[in-house]
């Protein structure tokens, strides 16, 4: 039997995997990689604790939303990074400084 | 004023004003003309000045012992005080002006060839022109104010003919001297005018000095001047007479103020004529009888001792004078005393008389002196020597080469020596019986008067017999000294010998008298004088003439023994009395070394209390601000700026430490968010 517990402590590795990612990446796609990852660990934990709320199975659908809006989402930031990429013929983002003062 | 028909008193008084204004159209008009040398200049200015002449000739035959005639319009007013201006036409003031353009007329003829070949001969005539003008109204002006601005114009043309030749130094010096000296008596004058107006509340000539005028009225009481307008201490009567007496002391050269009238010789001959005889010197002697009435009887003695002074001193410093127009200078300074003498003792009458006959053969004398030094000119020229054509020593003999110059000169001499049929003789013989009688009741001093009127006749008569004999008589000295010059001299065209026949028929006695011999039957001492039983009452008037002329006559001689035939004692030359005359008693080398010295000195100590006390002053001033300033700038700079400065550091690390964080990656600012929201996490935590 797989208890509570573990579907957490995956969910916090995956968290923990995809925060790494994000800070450490040198390209755009790997960080929206990361991100997808933490959004997929949030979800598995909305799914994990869905098992106490069967009657309106609040937490199924939820985690449904979030995956639409995750997709929506990653539409956008593929877009973004298209876009940067037109402009700095780069995606690394420790070379896209130009928000420095 | 009442025994003319008012038409004939409006033509009087037109005819007066063209004579006096026509010489001022003459200047303007000369002003107005191109070119530096246009002759038309010359005709011009002698043609104004004739029509001037015949004018106040017809003034002259009007108004000559009649009533006065005074016409005047209100000029201007300030406050209640009304000034006005006008001409006054007496006795006095006609005979002037018949007298200046009498005198200019023959100058202008004569000028016209003596500077043909000036390069300035327009502007010659223009100044002569203006010369002519401010005499003419001096002597009409009836109110003090232009009395006073034609006074100074006078001093001012006289300025400008002086120093006329401008590119000679000794000219320029001599013009300076002659305007600085002036304006001496210029102050005098002011000052006596302005305490004569404040006294009678009155600038008006003829109310203040016209018979029975406000000064004759006016009386010194109990040490008050008691006049129509206020009361003054007695003390500002001393101050005004002393203020016309410098002023009457500077025009006509009076000692101590005489010394700038030998110098003004730099001036052309024709302008000296004109000076000393009509023009410059007579106004002094004008201004005095005008103001006669405000001298008292203490400040006439006074007079007299000054003018009998300086007719003896300048007749013995002509005695060894070399320079032909400076004897002729010194000549007129000795014969402007004795007026200012015949002024002193009550002899008005004879004072004016010897003023008007005195500038006709003056002008005669200075007109010869002037041919002769031109011929001299010439001679110097053409043959190119080192001389000075103005010295007599050089000269000798002319008589042969310049007949009609030596006769005229001769004429002159002889009046201004004052022997028998000359005018010379009346107006002079007139002064020294008048100064005997008035000496005879006054004890012995006042003697000294007479006595020295008569040396200095007898002066007089040797000076202008040397003069004369050196000129004249004898041999050519030039031609001694440089056997091989040639020379061609002549006494020159008309415009030469015409004004000296003029002037010499002037000199002689038919013009002022029928008698020769009674200086009372002459017009113009009769027009002036005031007492009417003048009759011949004692010995002097017989005696005086007689025993003066007789001293001339041996004096002429012995001087013409002394010089032509050279039988007799020679004089020493180097005695002291010589010296003393020959610098001229040291007059001027005493003014060079005390005044002109001592102002210097006064100006040295001046300027060195200027450089080093008032000046250093204002260094010490400067150099404690400079001190204050550089201690304020270095406060400024370490203290004020300091602490701002401080503060930016501070500002500028701070910045700088934060802007490290703002490096402007993602992932930096992510790691950030984390790191700080791991540490809340923990601190709540915990």
């Amino acid at each position: 039997m797989i208890s509570l517990n573990d579907f957490l402590i995956v969910g916090a590795a995956l968290f923990c995997i995809g925060l790494y990612m994000l800070l450490t990446k040198r390209n755009a796609i790997q960080l929206l990689i990361g991100i997808e990852l933490m959004l997929n660990a949030a979800i598995l934990n909305l799914v994990a604790f869905g098992k106490y709320d069967k009657i309106n199975n609040g937490g199924q659908i939820f985690a449904l939303f979030a995956i639409v809006l995750a997709a929506a989402t990653t539409a956008v930031a593929l877009a973004i990074i298209l876009t940067v990429y037109r402009k700095y013929k780069t995606i690394d983002p420790g070379r896209i400084n130009s928000l420095k003062d | 004023m009442s025994n003319f028909q008012p038409y004939q008193q409006s033509l009087i008084i037109c005819l007066a004003l063209t004579a006096v204004l026509l010489p001022l159209l003459a200047f303007l008009i000369n002003v107005c003309l191109p070119g530096k040398t246009n002759k038309a200049a010359g005709w011009v200015s002698t043609g104004a000045i004739l029509l001037s002449f015949v004018s106040s000739i017809i003034v002259f035959a009007k108004l000559w012992n009649q009533p006065q005639l005074h016409w005047q319009f209100k000029w201007f007013t300030i406050g209640s005080t009304n000034a006005y201006a006008g001409i006054w036409l007496n006795n006095h003031s006609v005979i002037m002006m018949l007298l200046v353009p009498a005198i200019a007329l023959p100058v202008h003829i004569y000028s016209t060839a003596y500077m043909k070949h000036d390069e300035r001969y327009k502007r010659y005539f223009t100044y002569l022109s203006l010369f002519c003008f401010s005499m003419l109204a001096l002597v009409v002006a009836d109110s003090m104010i232009t009395f006073y601005v034609f006074w100074e114009l006078v001093g001012f043309s006289s300025y400008l003919l002086i120093g006329f030749w401008f590119t000679k130094d000794k000219a320029v010096a001599a013009n300076k001297k002659a305007f600085i000296m002036n304006r001496i008596g210029d102050v005098g004058l002011l000052v006596a005018l302005l305490i004569i107006f404040i006294q009678s509340g009155s600038f008006d000539l003829n109310q203040l000095f016209g018979s029975y005028g406000l000064i004759a009225q006016s009386q010194v009481v109990n040490g008050l001047w008691v006049g129509a307008g206020t009361t003054l201490p007695v003390f500002w009567q001393y101050v005004a007479c002393g203020g016309v007496f410098l002023a009457v002391a500077t025009k006509t050269a009076q000692f101590p103020l005489h010394t700038w009238l030998p110098d003004a010789m730099e001036g052309p001959t024709s302008v000296s004529a004109l000076i000393h005889a009509a023009t410059m010197v007579a106004a002094g002697v004008f201004l005095l009888g005008r103001f006669y009435a405000l001298f008292t009887p203490a400040e006439l003695d006074v007079l007299a001792a000054i003018g009998c002074f300086t007719a003896f001193m300048a007749a013995t410093i002509a005695l060894t004078q070399n320079d032909f127009k400076r004897i002729l200078a010194y000549s007129t300074i000795s014969q402007l005393g004795f007026m200012v003498m015949g002024m002193g003792i009550g002899a008005y009458a004879s004072s004016l008389f010897h003023l008007v006959t005195h500038a006709f053969f003056k002008c005669l004398l200075f007109l010869v002196a002037g041919i002769v030094i031109h011929e001299m000119q010439h001679i110097k020229y053409d043959n190119k020597l080192d001389i000075d054509p103005q010295n007599i020593l050089n000269m000798g003999g002319l008589r042969k080469k310049l007949p009609f110059t030596f006769i005229a000169a001769l004429i002159g001499a002889a009046a201004l020596i004052g022997l028998p049929l000359t005018s010379g003789f009346l107006s002079k013989d007139g002064i020294l019986i008048q100064s005997v009688d008035w000496a005879e009741h006054r004890g012995f001093w006042h003697m000294l008067a007479p006595l020295g009127a008569i040396l200095t006749t007898g002066l007089t008569a040797f000076y202008v017999t040397r003069m004369i004999v050196k000129v004249f008589f004898g041999e050519f000295k030039l031609e001694q000294f440089h056997p091989d010059i040639k020379f061609h001299i002549s006494d020159g065209g008309w415009q030469y010998k015409l004004p000296l026949m003029l002037l010499a028929a002037c000199s002689l006695f038919p013009l002022f008298s029928i008698n020769p011999f009674v200086y009372e039957h002459a017009w113009v001492f009769s027009g002036f004088s005031v007492e009417t039983g003048l009759d011949r009452v004692n010995i002097y008037h017989t005696i005086i003439p007689v025993g003066v002329n007789i001293l001339s006559v041996f004096v002429i001689y012995g001087a013409y023994a002394v010089y032509v035939k050279r039988n007799t004692w020679s004089f020493p030359q180097h005695t002291f009395l010589f010296r003393l005359s020959y610098n001229q008693w040291y007059i001027d080398a005493f003014y060079d070394k005390v005044i002109v010295g001592g102002i210097l000195s006064l100006t040295r100590a001046a300027a060195w209390i200027d450089k080093n006390v008032i000046d250093g002053f204002i260094h010490l001033l400067t150099d404690a601000i400079i001190g204050l300033s550089k201690f304020a700038a270095w406060f400024d700079y370490y203290v004020i700026d300091g602490a701002s400065r401080v503060a930016t550091f501070i500002v500028r690390v701070t910045g700088n430490f934060i802007r490290y964080f703002q490096s402007g990656k993602i992932q930096y600012y992510l790691f950030s968010m984390m790191a700080i929201v791991l540490l809340l996490f923990i601190y709540l935590l915990f």
